[in-house]
């Protein structure tokens, strides 16, 4: 990354910096990295655990299917995120998952020359969600948490309509390939994460990438500073919409099958998901790094019930307690300088 | 002036519900000057220049620059035309570092990315100009939530400049500098003008115009009232042409707000406070008695060498039945130091006494058990849970006291509890148990400071509570004021608006930059004082200017006779009073016999009064 070090000091200055270099290098490690702390220490903790109870954890096949169970969840949590550090919410980031592998699945039928067709619609379904979402909140200036929850009912409602019930077959290329390994331990799955990710960091350092901070962080400033905040908000969502997109067609290229009943429980998760990962749900604050590593310590957790032999009927349960945990975890480990910032923050705004 | 101005406003108008903000204002400027615009609280300098910033669109009225017509549908179309501006509430991301928040908006991009070399390229030179105002230091990687006030002022004076403006504004963009910033910041200013740059500058700091600006325009009541040459022109001239002169006329709230404010049941209560006649020939009924009252009384609160955020040892007394003003330039203090008394803000030095004890409350509840009350300016999101019955909002700071063991509340006595308070305060209402939103402004006013009766409060603190309510409400609220000063509570008034100071409180406190500058009391209360007084002109004496105001001749024959009649000067009437020696010198004479207890208290009273107040705990 290019975090240039400051390079000329300013010529004939006499007044000394108060708080030395180092006190101030710990300071901003304190400040910035401490989210990202949290949740790598959540992922140690975690991993070692599943090593310790799973012992073939690093297997070919055992990897496999992880990365496989975990980038749906993990670019749900992508999408989430994009539109939380916007400044906003979608509720229906669920049920748009399953509309557009409805519509791809359906599309698709089993057949391999149909099938880019079929992820262009999917695709475009997204989108298509996320621009109802982005104009719905930024157009009509609805609140978020609320629009969204009704336009997931739309959706949900159309992707019933477009399958009934679960089935359909995806391609057999589409899940033959989501389910190879490259090379010895590099399953495709994994790659396919490792290019979300990079994604994401492209997006980081386009303008509008930054937008979504400024937005997110302070809309009535980033509007003084020319920053087109209504159309960065529409984009957060129509970004969010097509990366759900993608995480419908991952459920597909998995299960090989379409499922509409899916909806909410995507949509917590990945909300859950970012939390961990240390995305402040104000907005302005947080990434989709810390997103995708906050799903696979979710999809880790998940697998870690499964195989500590907790009874079926209590494994919820239990999934619940310990993601409550990690949560409390995460922000325990961040709250600290949180709390500061905000008081700042209202000393600010009190004087102002 | 053949060649048309640099830049030109014409017939700007802007009102914001009932108030107006502008009223048909024209500014020229020329380019490469240095340019103040000046005027009291509420004069429309900072909507005016809003409008040219495109942060306010204006009802009517048009901007030329260079002759080309400015249109501008948000900040993005004036920051092309090269209108910059350094706003007073800061367009800083907090989470951003320096050198992002410089560049956000106008980001280099190189292949549709942003090009971090270029960005520093760009904003790096200012931050280096500006090195002494930081301290030394370059801080552009540095989280801007991590600087101080000034500091970050400072980094918003780089990031208006960082987009090459022709025109730049600077909107009290030298209140929170320390005086080494300032002066990097008139350096620049200098340069600017140099090449060619029209640089329009706010301040509240009569001695800064000085130093840098070469004209001034001066706006009064939403308009411009004329526009001087700074060296040509005294202080004091400029201080008379904000306050004084002939001025355009405004709207006196007298008449309307006294007809407004008629309640059948409370009708003493709003005579009291609404200005006008009525006012003092009430007052000469219980004035005396009360007057006596309030100056052989110890004070009730007593505040010594208050310090903390933006407060500067601030020290002053409140007797039982007194109405303390706050006034001076917005934003000099008088929040913070209404929000530390009700312990909302950190205390970091000073004390507290109440009744001659120490208080120090840490949280605004700790504070309601002492006996503060709070009365915020904002009743929409402070003051009232709008979409809840007008019961619980008349119950709410109360609610602990009449609970059966802590916890059970009975309707029947919540109730009767309210009514009683309704009843007192003259409210107006169909049931309590409709949303407080159905109320009439006016009625919702008066619930902000009615829910405090059942509390019983020592001390009712109020910032700024009738900020942008219309007269009658106005009138109405106060006469709830009045009310409870009566009921021998010390109100401390915290007011941007220097004729509701002059109308309502026995005496007025002016702060400036967290210090109490002046105190202003008696015959000296009145508007143009506390204007020269806000602007800490310490030679500008108002009450001894002869320049009378129009629109307040009205009362006066009746003031003055009452005024005769009542040599102790009732502290319930300082408007009339005020009002009567701004018309008329020969009141001055009168003012020399009012005790001291109404004047200035001198060190030498203030002393005895924290010996004897042990007696009236």
């Amino acid at each position: 990354m290019s975090t240039p070090a400051p390079t000329r000091s300013p010529a004939a200055s006499p007044a000394p910096t108060p708080p030395g270099p180092v006190a101030q290098a710990a300071q901003s490690v304190m400040s910035a990295r401490m989210p990202t702390l949290a949740v790598t220490a959540l992922l140690v903790i975690t991993l070692a655990a599943s090593i310790v109870l799973q012992p073939d954890f690093f297997s070919a096949y055992s990897l496999s299917a992880s990365f496989a169970t975990i980038l749906p969840v993990a670019t749900i949590a992508a999408a989430q995120t994009i539109i939380v550090l916007g400044g906003g919410i979608d509720l229906s980031i669920g049920t748009i998952v399953t509309l557009a592998s409805a519509v791809s699945v359906v599309l698709m039928d089993g057949d391999n020359s149909r099938l880019p067709l079929a992820l262009a619609a999917g695709l475009a379904t997204g989108a298509a969600c996320g621009l109802v979402n982005g104009l719905v909140v930024a157009g009509l200036r609805l609140q978020p948490i609320v629009a969204t929850f009704a336009t997931s009912s739309v959706f949900g409602g159309l992707a019933l309509l477009v399958l009934p019930q679960p089935g359909g077959t995806a391609s057999p290329v589409l899940t033959q390939g989501f389910g190879m390994v490259l090379a010895i331990y590099i399953p495709v799955p994994a790659v396919l994460l490792l290019a979300l990710w990079l994604a994401w960091r492209l997006l980081r350092r386009h303008r509008f990438g930054q937008y979504l901070y400024a937005v997110g962080g302070n809309a009535d400033a980033a509007y003084t500073s020319a920053v087109p905040v209504s159309a960065v908000r529409v984009f957060s969502y129509v970004a969010g919409g097509t990366v759900a997109a993608l995480a419908g067609i991952a459920l597909l290229a998995d299960s090989g099958a379409g499922d509409p009943t899916l909806g909410t429980e995507l949509t917590l998760g990945s909300i859950a998901a970012l939390v961990i990962g240390g995305t402040r749900l104000r907005g302005g604050s947080g990434g989709v790094g810390g997103a995708l590593v906050g799903a696979i310590v979710l999809s880790l957790i998940q697998g870690l019930v499964f195989f500590a032999g907790v009874p079926t009927d209590a494994r919820e349960f239990v999934y619940g307690c310990i993601i409550i945990v990690a949560i409390a975890l995460a922000g325990l480990l961040t709250s600290r300088n949180g709390t500061r910032r905000t008081a700042a923050a209202r000393g600010k705004a009190g004087t102002a | 002036m053949d060649t048309p101005p640099f830049l030109r406003m014409s017939g700007v108008r802007k009102r914001y519900g009932g108030v107006t903000a502008l009223a048909g204002a024209d500014f020229g400027a020329e380019a490469g000057s240095v340019h103040a615009v000046l005027g009291p609280n509420g004069s429309g300098k900072s909507t005016l220049l809003k409008v040219l910033t495109g942060v306010v669109r204006p009802d009517a009225g048009e901007v030329l620059l260079e002759d080309r017509r400015l249109r501008p549908r948000g900040p993005r179309d004036t920051l092309a035309a090269g209108v910059s501006a350094v706003y007073q509430e800061l367009s800083l991301i907090e989470d951003f570092s320096v050198l992002d928040n410089l560049v956000l908006g106008v980001e280099p991009t190189r292949f549709g990315l942003r090009d971090r070399r270029a960005a520093r390229e760009r904003a790096l030179p200012w931050l280096e100009r500006f090195a002494p105002a930081f301290g030394g230091r370059v801080p552009a990687e540095e989280r801007v939530g991590d600087l101080d006030p000034g500091e970050r002022q400072v980094a918003e004076i780089c990031k208006a400049l960082v987009r090459d403006p022709r025109v730049l504004v600077l909107d009290e963009a030298t209140a929170s500098l320390r005086r080494a910033q300032v002066r990097v910041l008139f350096d620049v200013v200098a340069e600017l003008r140099e090449r060619g740059v029209l640089i329009l500058f706010i301040t509240h700091r009569l001695a800064e115009i000085r130093a840098v600006c070469d004209f001034a325009t001066i706006m009064r009541n939403g308009r411009d009232v004329t526009t001087v040459a700074v060296d040509e022109t005294a202080e004091g001239e400029l201080v008379e042409l904000m306050s004084g002169g002939p001025a355009p006329a405004a709207a006196h709230p007298g008449g309307a707000a006294a007809g407004a404010a008629e309640t059948p049941g409370s009708g003493a209560a709003v005579e009291a406070a609404a200005p006008g006649a009525a006012a003092s020939a009430r007052s000469a009924l219980d004035g005396a008695d009360r007057a006596d009252q309030a100056h052989e009384t110890a004070p009730l609160l007593e505040v010594e060498e208050l310090t903390g955020d933006r407060l500067d040892h601030v020290s002053l007394q409140v007797r039982p039945g007194e109405v303390l003003g706050l006034g001076g330039l917005q934003g000099q203090g008088q929040s913070e130091l209404l929000a530390t008394l009700f312990g909302a803000r950190r205390r970091l030095g000073g004390s507290v006494r109440l009744f001659g004890r120490a208080i120090r409350p840490r949280s605004p509840k700790q504070a309601v058990r002492e006996g503060i009350a709070y009365v915020p300016g904002n009743r929409g999101l402070q003051g009232l849970a709008l979409g809840r019955p007008i019961l619980e909002n008349f119950a709410l700071p109360s609610v602990g006291r009449r609970a059966t063991l802590g916890v059970a509340l009975s309707k029947r006595r919540e109730a009767a509890a309210a009514r009683a308070v309704a009843e007192r305060i003259g409210t107006r209402y169909g049931s309590l148990d409709d949303p407080v939103s159905t109320l009439s402004g006016g009625n919702q006013q008066k619930i902000v400071v009615g829910k405090w009766f059942p509390t019983e409060p020592a001390v009712v603190l109020m910032d700024d509570p009738a900020k942008g309510i219309d007269v009658g409400a106005k009138a109405e609220m106060f006469a709830v004021v009045a009310e409870l000063a009566a009921s021998g509570a010390a109100v401390v008034l915290g007011s941007s608006d220097d004729r509701e100071l002059v109308e309502v409180c026995d005496r007025v406190l002016v702060l400036f930059e967290g210090r109490i500058v002046d105190e202003v009391a008696g015959d000296r209360l009145t508007e143009d004082t506390l204007i020269a007084s806000a602007m800490h002109v310490t030679d500008a004496n108002g009450a001894g200017r002869p320049v009378p105001e129009p629109g307040e001749g009205g009362p006066t024959p009746q003031a003055g006779a009452d005024g005769d009649a009542d040599p102790d000067g009732p502290p319930r009437d300082p408007g009339a009073t005020g009002r009567s020696a701004g018309a008329d010198d020969s009141n001055a004479a009168r003012g020399a016999e009012s005790p001291a207890g109404r004047a200035e208290p001198g060190p030498a009273r203030r002393a005895q009064a924290s010996t004897d107040n042990g007696g009236a705990a």
